[in-house]
């Protein structure tokens, strides 16, 4: 990267340069999908989208502090479109495994907002055990013809592209054979159907894949090296899941000052049952404590300690979550047999209580986040994996 | 010694840790516990010399004029080592309560001793009820000329068998006062109680008569109980995230060299499960001690909250590592040989004194309806 670096410039210099851009080029909140693509490319063009990339991709090789420079600037403004090379999922995967000409016809567009993306990991029999995929991916001449189904793929629909892991090689163990693709979806080989969730709702879909196409050039990093490419994306996921779980459906009124559970249980005649009031302040002190902790792991990180935190926010959520809707269920007691727009706060505390599993199940379960944390947290010893060092032609499946 | 930098602070954090890794080891603490007086006096000298009994001691009184981040940063490390002394009780509930009153002759005449541990000082702060609430109280106090003298009983006073002076909380006539009263006066009998936690030494006082000073002050006396309760709790906090977090590391390396059927238990999810939810109790028993101990050295509007949080969570949290690491341990830590037990006494100890995880969730509810209203 030395050699795209552009040249060193001082924070000051930096800032100010920040600043002028924004200025002359920033005219307020977005109004619609016109003016925000054309901000983004306004972005892109002056090189503020990825700042800490290198030159020759669009960035200006800055350190990470003086990116945190750039992102303060726009943050401060209310300027959207920087900093992406911290949170654009696709556009860094593709630039740590992509090839070349991937990287040419597809980093601009990415970084403008004009890709539409989804995931093609997860499958019927490859859940919390990604590793196990059967989907397969077979060379023909310049391409690929990719069989198989996945599953809780957002966004499918509109999407120009999934990143697709898929099995090359049968013959070696289940990690070795796996490789990376930007597939296209909009092919006949791709068939795509909408997935009705416990709630009711329909966020994700099934994935066909019949004699689909994927040019060569759309495979990421070597054939059979796909479950490291699959790494480092999913490191960019995780940063940037945990930050936040959806609220109450309804949007029913609630206090912007008050905690909510102490709102809804007043309003539900329940604020002075003693026993109401222990599981409230339960649940609140356990939001307390992930906020406690995450601003712990935040300034630890700052100190250049890495921190043990990081990893169990999500864990943190998942019970809070489920504790809440608990709670909220608990204040409403008979009041949550009922559901629909006539009564919101029903609404809210069974939407909740569904929707909870979405954080415990979705991103890797609890129960495999436990395994990460007690292996690379707390340093105890995996459990022994019977399939890992065997052809995965000889797995059993089910 | 006054708002100290992180830098600071850590380094005051490991001689304190040092100390304390040399004197007060597992061996130490079970010799130690089963003497009458419940702490080594050469240690106390030491943690004296240190600083650590007059940490929060205003220095025009002797001390080092610390704060709650210190008493809360000290006190991570003697949960660590279980150890056994009357630091809470004389160094910050008595040196607390003494600077929150605020009556110059009494701090004059009683906190240089305390603060260089010559003199042990604990508080009698509620009766037989133990809730560490006004009502409770079951002191009274009588003018005798220009004297006063107490009736009455406290309880669950802590030290009180190696105090040499108690505060004692009673009912006077123009309301609730905090009197000082030499611990081996005529007509004050000390009665030490059998505690579950043998690290720990607690006494009923019943008084009778007792002769007794009246501890000025310009606010009402409970406030002040109140902000050396609100101190108290901070260094319990932190005792409780050090003492889990002490529990937490012996276990996981138990599970990792201990074998059953050929491989490290701690390789079962099962055993693993359990150890990653433990940490995350313990990461957030540190988070919140810390945070208290902060918001409180700040003054802060939302410190009582912050404490009540921490009271309740650190408690519930310190229980939750020790009990469930004798469950991972086996057999082994049913025997009263290995330590996992003492933590347990004293995560049940530390999680009543001063108030239960139930009262404190109930007025941390509280503080949050008054922020809102």
């Amino acid at each position: 990267m030395a050699d795209d670096a552009a040249a060193p410039v001082t924070d000051d210099g930096l800032r100010e340069e920040v600043r002028a851009f924004l200025d002359n080029q920033w005219t307020g909140p977005l109004q619609d999908e016109a003016e925000r693509k054309a901000w983004f490319a306004k972005v892109v063009e002056a090189r503020w989208a990825v700042p800490r990339w290198p030159t020759i991709w669009m960035g200006r090789g800055l350190s990470d502090a003086q990116a945190r420079i750039v992102e303060r600037e726009f943050a401060t403004a209310g300027a959207p479109g920087t900093g992406q090379d911290r949170t654009n999922l696709w556009a860094n995967t593709l630039l740590a495994g992509g090839t070349q000409a991937l990287k040419e016809r597809l980093l601009p567009p990415l970084l403008r907002g004009e890709v539409g993306m989804c995931l093609l990991y997860s499958e019927p029999s490859a859940g919390s055990d990604l590793a196990g995929i059967r989907t397969r991916a077979d060379r023909q001449s310049d391409h690929f013809i990719v069989n198989g189904q996945k599953v809780w793929t957002s966004y499918a629909a509109t999407a120009d592209y999934g990143m697709l892991i898929a099995r090359t090689d049968w013959d070696v163990p289940k990690h070795r054979g796996i490789s990376f693709f930007f597939l296209p979806m909009k092919q006949p080989g791709v068939e795509v159907r909408p997935l009705r969730q416990i709630t009711n709702e329909s966020q994700f879909n099934e994935v066909f894949l019949t004699d689909a196409i994927c040019p060569e050039e759309n495979l990421l990093g070597e054939l059979g090296q796909g479950w490291g490419v699959l790494q480092t994306a999913l490191a960019y996921e995780r940063s940037v899941m945990g930050e936040g779980a959806r609220g109450p459906r309804s949007g029913a009124a609630e206090s912007k000052n008050e905690e909510p559970l102490i709102a809804l249980a007043r309003e539900a005649g329940a604020l002075s049952d003693p026993l109401i009031r222990q599981e409230i302040s339960k649940v609140i002190g356990l939001k307390k404590l992930n906020a406690l902790n995450t601003a712990r792991a935040k300034a630890e990180m700052k100190q250049g300690t890495s921190s043990a935190l990081m990893s169990l926010g999500k864990l943190a959520m998942s019970r809070i979550l489920h504790e809440e809707a608990r709670v909220r269920t608990m204040i409403l007691g008979a009041g949550s047999l009922l559901e629909g727009p006539d009564f919101p706060r029903a609404e809210d505390a069974n939407f909740l209580t569904l929707n909870a599993y979405f954080t415990s199940i979705g991103g890797g379960t609890d129960q495999i986040q436990r395994n990460i944390i007690g292996e690379r947290v707390l340093g105890l010893p995996k459990e022994p994996e019977v399939d890992r060092d065997i052809p995965f032609r000889d797995v059993r499946s089910g | 010694m006054n708002s100290l930098t992180a830098e600071e602070l850590l380094t005051f954090q490991h001689s304190t840790a040092r100390l304390l890794a040399d004197r007060s080891t597992e061996v130490d603490v079970r010799r130690t516990m089963e003497t009458p007086s419940g702490y080594d006096a050469v240690l106390w000298k030491a943690m004296a010399d240190l600083g650590l009994v007059g940490l929060i001691i205003d220095p025009a009184y002797g001390g080092a004029g610390a704060g709650p981040v210190e008493v809360e940063a000290v006190f991570e490390e003697a949960g660590a080592a279980l150890l056994c002394s009357p630091l809470l009780s004389s160094g910050v509930l008595a040196a607390g309560l003494l600077q929150a009153l605020g009556d110059e002759a009494a701090n004059l005449r009683l906190l240089p001793a305390i603060a260089n541990g010559s003199l042990i000082a604990t508080a009698a702060l509620t009766g037989p009820r133990g809730s560490w609430t006004p009502g409770a109280v079951a002191v009274r106090a009588r003018a005798d000329g220009d004297a006063c003298r107490l009736d009455g009983r406290a309880s669950f006073v802590t030290h009180a068998q190696v105090a040499d002076v108690l505060l004692v909380a009673a009912k006077a006539a123009d309301g609730l006062a905090v009197f000082e009263v030499e611990a081996r006066a005529a007509g004050v009998a000390v009665t030490p109680l059998p505690t579950f936690d043998h690290t720990l030494r607690i006494a009923e006082v019943a008084f009778d008569g007792a002769p007794a000073r009246r501890i000025s002050t310009s606010r009402p006396a409970w406030d002040a109980v109140e902000e050396a309760l609100s101190l108290a709790r901070v260094a319990l906090a932190g005792e409780q995230a050090g003492g889990g977090r002490r529990v937490l590391e012996f276990t996981v390396d138990y599970a990792k060299t201990r074998l059953q059927f050929g491989r490290a238990i701690g390789s079962y999810q099962a055993i693993k499960h359990m150890a990653a939810d433990l940490l995350l109790e313990s990461e957030s028993a540190t988070s919140a001690a810390r945070h208290a101990a902060a918001q409180l050295a700040a003054s802060a509007s939302d410190a009582k909250a912050a404490v009540e949080l921490a009271a309740f969570a650190c408690a519930d949290a310190f229980v939750k590592i020790c009990a469930d690491a004798i469950q991972m341990h086996g057999g082994i830590a049913f025997t009263w040989n290995h330590p996992a037990h003492l933590y347990l006494r004293r995560a049940r100890s530390d999680a009543q004194l001063f108030g239960a995880a139930a009262f404190h969730r109930e007025r941390y509810v509280c503080e949050l309806e008054a922020a809102h209203g």
